[in-house]
């Protein structure tokens, strides 16, 4: 970021010295760049100081100890070293990860299917495609105050849904072993029309004629999908897996619905990685602390994002 | 910030990428741009007016614990030029959340604050906490039962004011009983009895028990007398005592009651302090919770009949309580401490009949708690506030075997809690969840500088 | 071909199953109390869960503080990405790559990542528990600035250069060719930063602390704190903070549908 700021400040100096003449005597481009980085002067200033200001910030508070009430104490990299005999934290990395890995995976082939199912014209289609998509349009404080109430233990809902088959007590919001389990399929329901919707868009880029050459050939609906659709779809997926991978992880549907559902709970069994660091700097008051874990996290971002990189070549995940 | 559609990020294409990643990593290496960040919220003010934040008042249903608190602010500003300005906090936000923690963190803390014992330390050693002796009459003092003003204070110096004293106890539904065909001879003494007991009393739609589950202080607060009835303690002589027999058996005891399908996982409505919604709706036959409950149920809940009992004891243990109980404190950072300390020993202190009045209708009127002043005791007795029923038993019964809500720093707290949630709800061995937690406040302690731990 | 009938039922029912739980809550806020945990239709359908949570709880002034927020946020930064778009898409100057290429590796950041040095940024600013620490914060988002840079680089040059010979400068060029050609983008963009900005929980959450700035989503999510038991309240404010949502969804789903093509997939 701190690159950006010293080819845009010169020529605002420039343009701020005014005077007909001098105005007059800026060369065609020059006056082009003048323009340029004015227009852009709002929003990189505004993504300077509420972006990367703070992620610079985080650096530098990540070395003090600072308690609840705004007193700071230098200590070096203690903050870091706590983390390693941080048990919780430990525990939130294992939720995160493993709401990724079944996360990401389950989102990705329903939404897919979702996609496949409606994306030939029939009667209703409209409906269809909206309600899969609803869902997606309440935000996360309304989802997880529904499903809280859905599941409420032995009276909601699914309770009662579940009873003929002698499941009535299961309580998916108090279980450590299922509730992780429910966070997934809520947010696999919240999600996959977004994601359908995306799909389908790269299913549009599919030409007809393949498909068609394809079934003239005696390929079966499967075999059409696999050899044909599927190779076509890369970029498509590639773009969805990134994309929800980024969002389990530090995406708001990790803070927001873990935060209402379940608020990290049973036994903190759904307490992810920001769900921590929130709590750490706000209910815990060791901003210090909770800094230096948003340090880690971002520094596991570039490089998870540099790895993704590096395995596709480059990002060149659309060519063969 | 939230402008983020979808809650998803759509990833540039590979170009973009492959540069921001540049300019990412330089920006992490721009170093240190820290300005001055600490030394917010000058003390010492002379303010107008001053913010009482609290979880009573004005609330949208207007109740009378409510009306209590307005009124006190309005009879306050009615005399005086320091104006007090109420500040409506929801009890689950306020207990749970993280309001208070983030308005002190930004410097922007309220002037008057309610605090439970369990978060007395956290604040005393943030050094926000307002000396009030000066404002304290002899005789305000002298009023206070003994170990009241001991337990908000540090060297001598009271920092905050109680206005209650709320023991715990266990609560049973009438009907829950007579619908199971059990009476009065089978309400559980022992832990074992519990069990047995409460497997009779539970199905389709009820549990036979019910302890807090949602992890917290109250869970804390709620949990300790099942170690002090096994002679436990969290701490003895400053030296951490956890990794005993007592704290084992109590863990294992509220695992037991989950394991055997008799106590619910998640509670309803505000749970475990809640009686209304759980024990009143029919959804727990015995209920633990607190002397408060009583007037919930007197206000919304008059056609459950209920009675109390003792905290079950192991076999062989002592009968014990925990004695909760909020206090009013003032900010020693705030806009003008001087001025609020004097309005929390006007309003609760106040040792002329008024006074006295006040705190009766707080403790046995508006809401029911055990009166922490003697004075104001004897006036709720004049009016037989406790002269039968549930109350009496709170008070002549139970409150005695109590002692007082511990103070713990919360690196105290949250390896108990962890212990007490993994137990409850993970199934993880009792002996080395208390071991754990042991060896994590043991650490603690070795480095702690702050005020005496009680 | 049987799947010709097989596919569409199923998809029917499957959505069904999907809007499922939000018809069964819409129903439960017409329940009276005691009823809330019953199954099926209402005994009698009643409104009160409803004009209580609108008469008795702020939601009102809850809904005002998120519209206003919303729209301002919108507002501004359709103004502010699409200045910056035009730059990006349009002017050469030294550090074009680079700018923006730093924009874009901004998209990484979260808001609950960078949430707590945010926080003390804010704090700074002296922005805490007031609407401008509500907006202003919000605006700056690199989503935008790529959608809209993608879309003017689709807008044919010779537009531009017509009002070139005009001899308009770069901001009359802005103004009165980028912006009136850009409408049915940014009605796109603003349903999606509506929308967002409508849901936003988090640093409305972290910023304010003062009851009259609390917005929308921190109000429903309050509700469960002072309404516990009550899940016929709880319901009803949910449901009455998701109507908008699901009115600015129903109104502007092409132009979403449109947005989400453009979504950097092409």
């Amino acid at each position: 970021m701190a690159t950006t700021t010293a080819p845009r400040s010169k020529p605002l100096v420039k343009a701020g010295t005014p005077g007909e003449k001098q105005k007059r005597s800026l060369t065609r481009k020059q006056r082009e760049a003048v323009a340029a980085y004015a227009f852009l002067a709002p929003d990189v200033i505004g993504l300077l100081v509420f972006v990367a200001l703070p992620m610079v910030l985080a650096f530098a508070v990540a070395l003090f100890k600072v308690d609840g009430f705004g007193n700071y104490q230098y200590v070096g990299l203690a903050n870091y070293k706590l983390m390693g005999s941080d048990d919780q934290l430990l525990a939130s990395l294992k939720v995160t990860g493993t709401y990724v890995i079944t996360y990401v995976p389950i989102a990705f082939v329903v939404s897919l299917a979702l996609a496949m199912l409606v994306r030939n014209k029939f009667k209703g289609i409209g409906w269809v495609r909206s309600a899969f998509f609803l869902p997606n349009v309440v935000s996360l404080v309304v989802v997880g105050l529904l499903w809280q109430f859905l599941l409420v233990d032995k009276r909601g809902a699914i309770s009662s849904l579940l009873a003929p088959f002698g499941l009535e007590d299961v309580s998916f919001l108090g279980t450590p072993s299922l509730a992780l389990g429910t966070y997934v399929v809520i947010s696999v329901w919240f999600i996959m029309g977004y994601q359908m919707l995306v799909f389908l868009a790269g299913l549009k880029d599919v030409p007809k004629e393949l498909e068609d050459a394809a079934h003239i050939d005696g390929a079966g609906s499967w075999q059409r999908f696999r050899y044909v659709i599927w190779p076509l779809l890369r970029p498509t997926s590639f773009f969805v897996v990134v994309n929800s991978t980024i969002g389990a992880v530090t995406g708001l549907q990790a803070f927001d619905l873990v935060y209402v559902l379940t608020a990290g709970g049973p036994a903190r069994s759904t307490s992810t990685v920001v769900l921590y660091i929130y709590e750490q700097a706000f209910t815990f008051n060791n901003i210090g602390y909770a800094t230096a874990l948003t340090t880690v996290v971002v520094a596991l971002l570039v490089i998870c994002t540099g790895l993704m990189f590096a395995l596709t070549r480059g990002g060149r995940f659309d060519e063969e | 910030m939230s402008a983020d559609p979808f809650l998803n990020r759509p990833i540039g294409r590979r170009s973009v990428l492959r540069g921001g990643l540049g300019a990412l990593a330089a920006s992490a290496f721009a170093g240190p741009l820290l300005t001055a960040c600490g030394g917010d919220s000058s003390g010492g003010g002379d303010g107008k007016e001053m913010s009482f934040w609290n979880f009573y008042g004005p609330a949208d249903d207007n109740g009378p614990q409510s009306k209590w608190f307005v009124s006190l602010a309005e009879q306050w500003n009615a005399n005086n030029d320091v104006k007090v300005e109420l500040r409506y906090i929801p009890g689950k936000e306020y207990l749970g959340g993280n309001v208070l923690q983030t308005a002190f963190q930004a410097g922007q803390g309220p002037d008057i604050f309610l605090i439970s014992p369990g978060d007395f330390l956290r604040y005393y050693n943030g050094g926000v906490l307002q000396d009030l002796s000066a404002q304290l009459s002899d005789q305000t003092k002298a009023d206070y039962l003994p170990g009241m003003l001991e337990a908000r204070s540090v060297d001598g110096k009271i920092y905050g004011l109680p206005m209650e004293i709320e023991p715990l106890a266990m609560y049973y539904s009438e009907a829950a009983f007579e619908k199971a065909g059990l009476s009065e001879a089978d309400l559980p003494k022992t832990w074992d009895q519990t069990l047995a007991v409460a497997q009779k009393l539970t199905g389709k739609n009820k549990y036979g028990v019910m302890f807090e589950t949602a992890p917290g202080y109250y869970q804390n607060f709620t949990w300790y007398p099942f170690l002090w009835q096994g002679d436990g303690a969290v701490i003895k002589d400053g030296k951490v005592a956890f990794d005993t027999p007592a704290a084992v058996q109590a863990l294992k005891f509220w695992q037991d009651t989950i394991q055997s399908k008799v106590a619910p996982r998640k509670a309803l409505g505000g749970g475990g302090g809640d009686v209304l919604a759980n024990l009143g709706a029919g959804a727990a036959a015995m209920q633990q919770s607190g002397i408060w409950a009583v007037s919930d149920m007197r206000a919304k809940g008059q056609k459950t009949k209920y009675g109390i009992i003792p905290h079950p004891t192991p076999e062989g243990g002592k009968q014990a309580t925990d004695l909760g109980g909020w206090a009013f404190v003032a900010n020693a950072k705030g806009k003008n401490p001087e001025a609020a300390a004097k309005f929390i020993a006007w309003a609760l202190g106040s040792t002329d009949a008024e006074g006295v009045e006040r705190g009766r209708q707080w403790n046995t009127v508006v809401k029911t708690n055990v009166p922490p002043r003697k004075s104001v005791q004897q006036a709720a007795d004049s009016q037989g506030a406790f002269a039968e029923g549930v109350l009496k038993k709170f008070v002549s019964e139970i409150a005695p075997t109590g002692q007082p809500e511990p103070r713990f720093p919360p690196e105290v707290y949250q390896p108990i809690a962890d212990a007490i949630q993994a137990c409850q709800l993970n199934a993880t061995d009792p002996g080395k969840a208390a071991a754990d937690a042991a060896e994590k406040i043991d650490t603690f302690l070795k480095t702690y500088q702050g005020a005496p731990i009680s | 071909m049987r799947s010709r009938f097989v596919l569409p039922v199923l998809a029917h029912v499957l959505a069904l199953i999907a809007v499922a739980p939000l018809l069964w809550v819409l129903v439960s806020v017409f329940k009276p109390a005691e009823e809330v945990f019953a199954s099926g239709w209402p005994s009698t359908w009643t409104l009160d869960n409803l004009r209580y949570v609108l008469l008795k709880v702020p939601l009102p002034r809850f809904m005002l503080n998120s519209a206003l927020v919303s729209v301002v946020v919108t507002i501004i930064a359709l103004f502010f990405h699409s200045m910056a778009a035009y730059a990006l898409a349009r002017l050469r100057f030294p550090g074009r790559g680079i700018i923006f290429s730093a924009i874009m590796s901004t998209l990484l950041v979260s808001l609950p990542v960078i949430l707590v040095p945010l926080f003390l940024v804010a704090k700074q600013l002296g922005l805490l528990d007031s609407y401008a620490g509500l907006i202003v914060p919000s605006i700056f988002h690199a989503f935008g600035i790529f959608l809209l840079r993608q879309y003017y680089l689709s807008i044919p040059r010779e537009l531009e250069e017509a009002a070139d010979l005009d001899g308009c400068g770069y901001w009359r060029r802005y103004w009165s060719v980028i912006l009136p050609l850009s409408r049915p983008v940014l009605a796109s963009l603003s349903v999606l930063f509506f929308l967002a900005n409508w849901n936003a929980f988090l640093w409305p959450l972290t910023i304010t602390r003062n009851p009259d700035l609390r917005m929308i989503q921190q109000g429903i999510a309050g509700m469960q704190g002072q309404y516990s038991s009550a899940w016929n309240l709880i319901l009803a404010a949910a449901v009455i903070a998701a109507i908008p949502t699901v009115v600015v969804f129903v109104a502007g789903q092409k132009r979403l549908v449109d947005a989400m093509k453009t979504t950097g997939l092409k």
